[in-house]
């Protein structure tokens, strides 16, 4: 197929750059394939996972919050953080699950703090389904 | 008297030269802190840049949709996000950009609320009677991006809110190791260029523009604030630099002049010496 060129650029880094010729996102409409010559495209991305064919083989990365855009020539990914799934630190990942669920519990419903500990919940638990996935 | 004399200089020669000594280790310790920051500052710079992008694209695609976050107020009341140093000895690095958010807080109706970034920040403000909104100590040197999406969402809170009119942000850039400057920018609300021509454009966006634009904000403002940051302490860091260099300048120049104030009045007081033996030893003849 052919290939298209694609950037997943965090806050902190360029985190990938280069050639592939199938990706597939969730936006916080569904899930999306993109091909190459896809119609230029828009939208925005939950905490979730991406999938990015690499030589033949699909990776998995984990993602949270952020937007895709494709334009003609290329695809861009802004996103909060992204991690391939073989390189999660899942330890880190489950002390944060355990520390959210803990704070949850204490905080009252739905003030800032349950909220806090709600996202980084969300955002431990998808780290994990992602390393499982690897 | 000569001998007392010397006895201060030389204490003084051996003060100096210790001052010397821990502003010259600063001024190393601040070199490399600077090329740490330096990377940081500007590997966050591409995220930052897309994301405008894509902004104004939308933006100027589409005038005709609505957004709580292009809403222009009234200024009443105001918030002020300054960026600050946690240590001084830095040359005029807090103090220039402290006085000028002083400035422009003293110019409006109400006096601003302030989330202050940086223990210097935070005293400035405490001292002067301002109502902190946010106190950030300690944040510049190990900022991660999610403590200032937490700052980002307390701003945006507020002014979704209308307990704030304006968010404006206050940090220093570096433009090179020798010129830092403080500046201001506003963050919310985000002005459009409302006569401008509309552009066509052929993107679609899903689910829709305005959906995209109001999720695309918070970011924005976060990784405003995070680019600040990492601008204010890559700045912080070669202000202190300088500053340290020209105070171990100013300490070899001073060594000098002292060796020299020295060496004089040792050869005073060997003149002396020998002048007394020479009109004792005229006297015995």
């Amino acid at each position: 197929m052919t290939p298209f060129n694609l950037q997943i650029l965090t806050p902190d880094k360029l985190f990938f750059d280069g050639e592939t010729d199938n990706l597939i996102v969730r936006t916080t409409v569904g899930d999306k394939g993109i091909l190459a010559r896809h119609e230029e495209y828009v939208a925005a991305l939950p905490i979730g996972k991406l999938k990015v064919k690499l030589n033949g083989q699909f990776r998995i990365a984990a993602v949270s919050e952020g937007t895709v855009k494709v334009s003609r020539d290329k695809t861009v990914i802004l996103v909060q953080s992204c991690e391939w799934a073989d390189e999660i630190d899942v330890d880190r990942a489950k002390t944060a699950k355990a520390k959210a669920e803990e704070r949850m519990k204490l905080a009252e419903k739905n003030n800032k703090d349950y909220l806090l500990a709600e996202y980084k919940l969300k955002r431990a638990i998808n780290r994990i389904e992602t390393w499982n996935m690897k | 008297m000569a001998s007392g004399n010397m006895k201060a200089i030389k204490r003084r020669i051996k003060s100096v030269g210790s001052t010397m000594q821990i502003t010259k280790a600063m001024e190393l310790v601040s070199s490399s802190k600077l090329r740490k920051a330096k990377e940081k500052a500007e590997a966050g710079r591409p995220y930052f840049e897309k994301l405008y992008e894509m902004m104004t694209e939308i933006a100027e695609s589409k005038k005709d949709f609505t957004s709580p976050f292009t809403e222009k107020r009234d200024v009443e009341n105001r918030l002020f996000i300054v960026i600050a140093g946690d240590r001084g000895l830095a040359g005029g690095y807090n103090s220039n950009l402290l006085k000028m958010a002083l400035a422009e807080g003293e110019n409006g109706k109400n006096p601003p609320k302030i989330i202050a970034i940086g223990k210097k920040s935070i005293e400035f403000f405490e001292k002067r009677g301002f109502e902190l909104t946010g106190r950030y100590p300690l944040l510049a040197e190990t900022a991660k991006t999610a403590d200032c999406a937490d700052i980002a969402t307390i701003a945006i809170e507020m002014f979704k809110k209308g307990e704030v009119d304006q968010v404006k942000i206050f940090y220093t850039t570096f433009v090179s190791p020798l010129v830092q400057n403080p500046i201001s920018m506003d963050i919310l609300p985000i002005y459009r260029d409302e006569d401008g021509e509309e552009v066509p454009s052929l993107i679609t966006y899903d689910p829709s523009p305005e959906a995209v634009f109001n999720r695309i904000v918070p970011k924005f403002t976060m990784s405003l604030i995070y680019c600040a940051l990492s601008d204010s302490y890559a700045s912080e860091q070669s202000a202190r630099r300088n500053a340290m260099e020209s105070a171990t300048d100013n300490a070899e120049k001073m060594t000098e002049e002292l060796s020299l104030k020295y060496n004089r009045a040792r050869q005073e007081k060997i003149t002396n010496e020998i002048n007394e033996i020479v009109s004792g030893a005229n006297a015995l003849q």
